[in-house]
């Protein structure tokens, strides 16, 4: 056994989804920590310093909200992934706003659950270099530097914002931007007819990629959220 | 909603004085060819009648009749363009008029009251049919979860591996399905009846359509779904979960329902301010007797496969709290086709009459 684990911090209140949230994790090689309440996870999070934390919003004490305030307050920059009902977006856009990485929608699958995972581990180490010259994803390739896409070795035309946008997302690859995120990003300051504006973006985006709806293998859209660029 | 006040406000009056102006007409008109004694206060009251049946409340129609009074006094009855007011008959006709405003008032509005209750006892039965529905098929998966668990738990040793596979592929499949029936409840109560105001934001059509299919090729990889939407960028003002939801429904009903399907297709089109959305098969049909109670949540008689009575009656329930509308039929072609719509502006004031 080596000890060299990805340490995660599971925190649920629900005992019986924390015991398949470990077997899950246990069995594909990360060591897992739990705590049920928000209080106790903030005091694991901070004396065993986990690479991952998973959590659930609902949480007995305090909200889980408060976890990822406290978290990011202390400085940590720590990925956590947040588990969320189906039907509340405004309750995800506002984990992300606050600082979590990612979310993932009860219920979920073992693939689901672990690609979620890696992602988000991923993202966290290549956070800390400095932003590659060169992304790719099957076969996208998007060149920072020289500020070019192609497609399957073709050149893809895209305005200065397109381009941004999907810079910007292919820098947080497997992370969902909302919307508010990429507005920031890419035109700064937000008015009434920013999301339209990243809508009509993201529109010409997809038709430039090839997307059709049911078969956009580059950016998965999250109803209500934002946007994912597929790392994987 | 003072907004909509005002303008119920001034249809009622225009249709009053309208209504008013024709009885007058006429009266003038006949006036010419015939002696009007007798026809014009019965004009007078035919008109008061129609005011006080098309317009709210009592006030319309009291307006109305006095000024009827005052007219046929002035006018049309000896002596005449003098008002007397102290000749019995025309006080007599006053009283008339002013009852026939009143009975005919009291019965508008008692009937405008008892048609609300009919739509509240009928929403009521919806919900309760839903219920039954529901606690129905809720039954069936649970008691194979409990079943097979039960079953592997207590011959864990016996029972050979594959076996025990198979039963917890069945166990998954049934948690799926239970999934998916909550996610359509978490709909309904989102709703409640119409009474809660459904958040609207602009959506882009083929966002909708690339969640809600991608959604559905987890649950069916092997069915496909040939798609059409309109090429220019359209956002269409929704609660985007749960228009994808009634998507999801209505693509997994034919899925589950069009027996000898070989195609299927989901279309957007736009018709005037609309909206329209199509799920189309070329499956065995709808059912002659089912057309018309499709979308009331009844549920089917026997327990065999699962109901779709639940699914497209959540269906009618969001298109409903949307402002649209949504139907069912069979094509001439063979197959069913569920269509429904929404308005592709959000229209202004037009929530909040209960």
């Amino acid at each position: 056994m080596s000890n060299n684990k990805y340490k995660v911090l599971i925190v649920d209140d629900e005992a019986n989804i924390r015991s398949f949230i470990a077997a899950i994790l246990e069995s594909n090689g990360y060591q897992v920590l739990t705590a049920e309440t928000c209080t106790q996870g903030r005091l694991v999070a901070a004396s065993h310093n986990p690479d991952l934390i998973v959590l659930d919003l609902g949480l007995p004490d305090m909200d889980g909200g408060a976890l990822i305030r406290a978290v990011r307050a202390a400085g940590s920059a720590v990925p956590i992934v947040v588990l969320s009902a189906r039907s509340d977006e405004s309750e995800k856009v506002a984990a992300l706003d606050m600082g979590a990485n990612d979310y993932i929608t009860k219920p979920f699958g073992t693939a689901e659950l672990l690609a979620r995972v890696r992602a988000a581990l991923r993202a966290a180490r290549s956070a800390a270099a400095a932003p590659g010259e060169v992304f790719h994803v099957r076969g996208l390739v998007i060149n920072f530097d020289a500020r070019t896409v192609t497609l399957d070795g073709a050149d893809v035309r895209l305005t200065q914002n397109e381009f941004n946008i999907v810079a910007l997302l292919a820098q947080h690859a497997g992370k969902v931007m909302t919307y508010s995120a990429l507005i920031q990003g890419v035109w700064g300051a937000a008015d009434a007819g920013s999301v339209k504006k990243l809508q009509v973006n993201m529109d010409n985006i997809r038709k430039k990629l090839g997307a059709r709806p049911g078969e956009n293998p580059y950016i998965y859209n999250e109803l209500g959220v934002g946007y994912r660029m597929y790392s994987e | 909603m003072p907004h909509t006040d005002v303008r119920r406000v001034l249809r009622c009056a225009a249709l009053t004085a309208l209504i008013l102006a024709g009885a007058l007409l006429a009266s003038l008109l006949l006036q010419e060819f015939m002696t009007t004694d007798a026809v014009v206060p019965a004009l007078f009251v035919l008109a008061v009648f129609l005011v006080s049946l098309f317009t709210d409340g009592y006030a319309y129609g009291i307006a109305a009749s006095l000024v009827s009074v005052l007219a046929v006094n002035y006018a049309f009855t000896a002596p005449y363009f003098t008002l007397s007011l102290t000749l019995p008959e025309n006080v007599v006709a006053a009283f008339v008029m002013l009852v026939v405003t009143i009975a005919t008032s009291t019965l508008t509005v008692q009937r405008r009251r008892q048609e609300q209750v009919r739509s509240e006892v009928a929403r009521q039965t919806m919900r309760a049919n839903l219920l039954r529905a529901i606690s129905h098929d809720l039954r069936t998966p649970l008691t194979t979860i409990y079943g097979s668990c039960s079953a592997i738990i207590e011959n864990y040793d016996k029972l050979p591996k594959a076996q025990q596979v198979k039963l917890l592929g069945e166990v998954r499949q049934e948690a799926e399905w239970l999934i998916r029936m909550v996610e359509n409840l978490l709909s309904v109560t989102r709703i409640d009846g119409g009474r809660v105001h459904i958040v609207k934001t602009p959506t882009v059509l083929e966002e909708l359509d690339d969640a809600a299919l991608i959604k559905f090729r987890k649950r069916y990889p092997g069915q496909g779904v040939e798609v059409s939407i309109p090429d220019e960028f359209l956002a269409v003002p929704m609660d985007a979960v749960l228009i994808e939801q009634v998507l999801i429904n209505l693509l997994e009903n034919a899925v589950q329902h069009a027996a000898g399907m070989r195609h299927l297709w989901l279309r957007v089109t736009c018709q005037g301010q609309r909206a329209v959305f199509e799920v189309a098969d070329d499956g065995c049909g709808l059912p002659r007797e089912r057309l018309g109670d499709l979308f009331s949540g009844r549920m089917e008689g026997a327990d065999g496969g699962k109901n779709m009575g639940i699914g497209l009656s959540v269906c009618a329930t969001i298109v409903r709290a949307h402002g649209g509308d949504i139907t069912a039929e069979n094509r001439p072609q063979g197959g069913a086709v569920f269509r429904f719509w929404l308005a592709l502006e959000e229209e202004p004031a037009k929530e909040a009459r209960a």
